[in-house]
């Protein structure tokens, strides 16, 4: 009997089993977002294997044989996970679930107006890449030179420094960072363009902006240059660059762990023998001639935190000789000498929610012109100009994310400026002393993933010009589709007058107020953007010349620029070849510093139009790049001064319109070559293949009755080059270990 | 004592019925990876692998399917030339990745899905992403062999590599190929630890032979 009995519980357990394996139920739905059923939904009964994935029009359908309070869930990366109680019987169920869309980095939309990103990042307003640089022809492998093919950006051959949306080169400031870089470029003499002082490939990215830029940058009132320099380095290596120009040297260490790495640099560099070999429109008396070196580290601590340190040194010397427009002069002299040594220090670490950023930088500056004239090969009138300058910039900033995409940042900056001024026939040196302190703070609100905004406020305090500033910043994007997307900024941007014309009136901040517009639509391998912006211009200062020198005596000056731009990226219409073209029309009149009525800048272009173009041509492993720039004629002014001091216009005119075509090649003849040790590039690039003969505007007697042309030091200009880099083997250490 | 024999019966009843269902379940699903043809569908087998995962909590396997049915998606939009969609799927397939990786560590099936991955993002933008992206998938495969170097489908990874790297870049289509073979040969000896652990690539390794150029 007990068996018996054993045995028909045994046949209840096995039917009920069956039961519960047979007896299954449907569960079914659809999901929802705006209204509208969403595919990829995974639909899941918790903690067990039951679940489905919705379909096309949101519909999902599963079975199950759990029963009683169940909780089914509803996720996926895009949206909110979403999680539904149901009570599981013996009926079919259906249940519905409406999803909200999950903010994300990813799919957000990001405020790009007035800026363009370079970087290898994967974003909406990255529209160039960090090799980019180095594959524009006529760039000569400089971030500035290449930024000259972008919207906005005037290609300017006579003087260094970015000239954008109608604004001057002191307009642009340069950040290493966050840190204020000061001589951006090299020690120049007038009419002859220094190179970028920093090297490209001390950069993993940055970020160009137009108009409209953040409240963590300041006392710039056009533009800003946001560079980002290199973690870790992916390897050791020792490189070689060797050319007709230049030599240089270097090697980089760093650690398996990629917590430590150090590197230092050497170049020398000579234009000695192109002088010879090319026709230059100056002439030299000493060819240009620099030495530089560099060293660098970075350390990371266990908790992530970077520190990165990059200094360098250098000395360049230049003679020029060009013939003198004063009477009873046959040339003018000019020698260089400069002497400048940079240090940038910054740290970055999180703790916790915040995240800290400290950086210093601190920059030495020395240039020595000799000047004098020759008549009757003798030399009279020496003069020299001696500019020391020391520069200090300090920051930190405290940012704390809020959301995904949300965040505060705030911090304070500090810039010391020390300059003096010795002009060898002036009586008394002219020293001037500031220091700026500014504290800012802003907020990146993300509503959605398609709308967000940035709000900023920045003030200074300049002990030169003895008051405190307040400048409001506020950008918002909005996505208008899935490829289309707005942004529109506006900000007031204040800038010290430029230090050489302090003198001993009371002086204000120079104010610029930006607007800008911007539509945008980015595709696979193609970007188009149109950017259209206003800028207003106040408390400009005006000069006049007290004690034989610019001087400037108030702040009465102002202007405007308005403009639209275009920018077109497109890799894959022509199949292999990638290019983009920039156009962009300004609009500008000012009425500041020696003009004595509104004028077009001088330094400005109405249209300008840029063409790049590249192609890889992978079986004979060159890279072809040619790129075209255009800049309808900048007018040119002479201004002399009467007895007072006051600046009158005395001519004006128009220079024709610039053209050139510049042309390059990369060969690398090791590409792909496993076992290769070095890795090598060799550049033959031509600028202005054409031979152009450009203008750039013109200089005037002192009295305004004779002038010459401005022109680029060599119409056409060609460079060969060779850069080996080797990545340290280790084998051989591997093999003096064991031995 | 009766009682209790029922208990224990039904106990070792309801264990086994439960181990059963995470090998049938997950034999099911792992044999129809190979028959997945459309992003829509290697994205719901991902979910299913993940639900699993999410209900066992200790086993990697699920997870590791789960990131390599998105692999898998990525691959397909890799094919059809659809570069934007990489990053999003590539993360995706991280998320899932990384679950089993820290279930299990040091892995060499899971560094091949790594190696996998950064290739999926290298593909973005092979020219920037190469030393990056390049380099981390290379670490991955190197790690991989130390740990488990008879795997076929680290060949098969190297095998591809080759064969779709254009010669002037080192690759080679005839050296692909004898990868390939050399991957298929590994993979008559190979003896793969479960029923249910990782045993793809015999057959695109069979694909790339039978259709020589």
């Amino acid at each position: 009997m007990p068996t018996l009995f054993l045995s028909k519980i045994f046949a209840l357990v096995l039917f009920l089993m069956s039961f519960f394996v047979t007896a299954q139920i449907t569960v079914s739905g659809k999901v929802n977002f705006k209204n509208k059923g969403v595919k990829d939904i995974s639909v899941t009964l918790k903690d067990t294997y039951d679940g489905s994935t919705t379909d096309e029009n949101g519909n999902f359908f599963f079975q199950t044989s759990e029963k009683g309070k169940q909780i089914l869930v509803f996720s996926n990366p895009k949206f909110v996970e979403v999680e539904k109680p149901l009570l599981l019987e013996n009926d079919a169920i259906t249940i519905n679930a409406e999803l909200k869309e999950q903010i994300s980095e990813i799919d957000a939309v990001v405020i790009s107006a007035g800026s363009i990103e370079a970087s290898d990042r994967k974003r909406a307003t990255v529209l160039l890449t960090p090799i980019d640089i180095y594959t524009t022809a006529g760039a000569n492998g400089q971030v500035s030179s290449a930024l000259e093919t972008l919207p906005g950006v005037q290609k300017i051959g006579e003087t260094e420094g970015l000239f954008v949306r109608g604004g001057t080169g002191a307009e642009t400031k340069f950040f290493m960072d966050g840190n204020l870089v000061n001589n951006f470029f090299g020690n120049s003499v007038p009419g002859i363009k220094a190179m970028d002082r920093l090297n490209t490939s001390l950069f993993k990215g940055n970020v160009f902006s137009s108009g409209g830029y953040s409240a963590m940058y300041g006392q710039a009132l056009s533009s800003v240059l946001i560079l980002e320099s290199i973690d870790f380095p992916e390897r050791n290596s020792v490189d070689i660059g060797i050319s007709p120009i230049f030599l240089s040297g270097g090697f980089q260490n760093v650690n398996d762990e990629k917590t430590k790495s150090f590197g230092i640099a050497a170049a020398y560099s000579n234009l000695g023998l192109m002088t010879k070999l090319l026709k230059f429109n100056n002439t030299f008396t000493k060819a240009p001639e620099s030495f530089g070196t560099n060293f660098n580290f970075r350390l990371k601590n266990k908790s992530g935190g970077i520190l990165k340190y990059y200094g360098s040194f250098d000395t360049n010397r230049l003679g020029l000789q060009d013939e003198s427009l004063e009477p009873e002069t046959d040339f003018d002299n000019t020698s260089l000498k400069g002497k400048n040594t940079f240090h940038n220090i910054s740290y970055r670490q999180k703790l916790g929610k915040y995240l800290v950023n400290l950086g210093s930088s601190y920059t030495f500056n020395n240039n020595m012109i000799d000047l004098s004239n020759t008549y009757q090969e003798s030399e009279f009138n020496p003069n020299s100009i001696d500019i020391t300058g020391n520069y200090f910039n300090a920051k930190g900033t405290l940012e704390r994310k809020i959301n995904k995409i949300s965040a505060i940042r705030g911090g304070i900056e500090l810039n010391q400026t020390r300059e003096n001024t010795d002009v060898a026939i002036s009586p008394v040196p002219y020293s001037f002393h500031d220091r700026i302190t500014s504290v800012f703070a802003e907020t990146d609100l993300g509503f959605s993933n398609h709308f967000s905004a940035k709000v900023g406020l920045r003030s200074e305090y300049s002990t030169a010009v003895n008051q405190w500033n307040l400048a409001p910043r506020l950008a918002f994007a909005y996505r208008i589709s899935k490829n289309w997307m707005s942004s529109l900024a506006y900000g007031t941007f204040y800038q010290n007058p430029e230090n050489q014309f302090f003198g001993t009136h009371d002086l204000n901040f120079q104010k610029a107020e930006h607007y800008v517009l911007q539509l945008q639509k980015s595709e696979e391998g193609r970007s188009f953007r149109v950017e259209a912006f206003y800028k207003n211009y106040r408390d400009l200062i005006k000069n006049k010349v007290e004690n034989y020198r610019p001087v400037a005596i108030s702040n009465n000056g102002d202007g405007f620029a308005k403009g639209i731009e275009l920018f077109w990226r497109d890799k894959k219409s022509i199949k292999n070849i990638d290019y983009w073209i920039s156009y962009s029309f300004l609009d500008s009149e000012r009425n500041f510093q020696n003009y004595d009525q509104s004028l077009f800048p001088n330094f400005a272009a109405k249209h300008t139009l840029s063409l790049v173009a590249k192609k890889f041509v992978t079986d004979w492993k060159t890279g072809f790049n040619l790129s075209y720039s255009y800049a309808s004629g900048r007018p040119y002014y002479n201004f002399l001064t009467d007895d007072n001091g006051n600046y009158y216009l005395n001519t004006q005119g128009k220079v024709k319109d610039f053209n050139a075509l510049n042309f390059s090649l990369n060969y690398l003849p090791n590409l792909g070559k496993k076992d290769s040790k070095s890795f090598t590039v060799l550049v033959l690039s031509v600028n202005n293949i054409l031979n152009q003969k450009n203008i750039y505007g013109y200089n005037f007697s002192s009295d305004g009755l004779r002038s010459k042309p401005i022109l680029p030091s060599a119409d056409t200009f060609i460079f060969i080059g060779a850069f080996i880099s080797f990545g340290i083997d280790r084998t051989q250490d591997a093999i003096d270990n064991n031995l | 004592m009766k009682k209790l024999l029922f208990a224990m019966c039904l106990m070792t009843g309801i264990i086994a019925f439960s181990q059963t269902a995470y090998d049938k379940v997950m034999t099911e699903k792992i044999a129809s990876i190979e028959k997945h043809q459309t992003a829509d569908e290697f994205t719901a087998l991902a979910n299913d692998f993940k639900r699993i995962g999410d209900k066992e909590k200790t086993q990697w396997l699920p997870y590791y399917y789960a990131a390599f049915s998105t692999i898998q998606k990525g691959r397909m939009a890799m094919r059809e030339g659809k570069v934007a969609d990489l990053d999003p799927i590539a993360a995706e397939a991280q998320k899932s990745l990384d679950l089993a990786m820290d279930l299990n560590k040091d892995n060499a099936e899971n560094l091949i899905l790594q190696k996998m991955i950064h290739g999926l993002k290298m593909m973005v933008d092979p020219q920037a992403r190469f030393m990056s992206e390049g380099m981390l998938a290379a670490d991955a495969l190197s790690k991989a062999e130390k740990i488990d170097a008879g795997n076929p489908r680290i060949t098969l990874m190297k095998a591809e590599d080759t064969y779709f790297t254009p010669e002037q870049f080192g690759g080679s289509k005839a050296r692909g190929l004898e990868l390939f073979q050399k991957s298929l040969d590994q993979f008559k000896i190979y003896k793969t630890k479960s029923a249910l652990d990782p045993n793809w690539g015999k057959g695109e390794a069979e694909y790339f032979l039978a259709n020589k150029p």
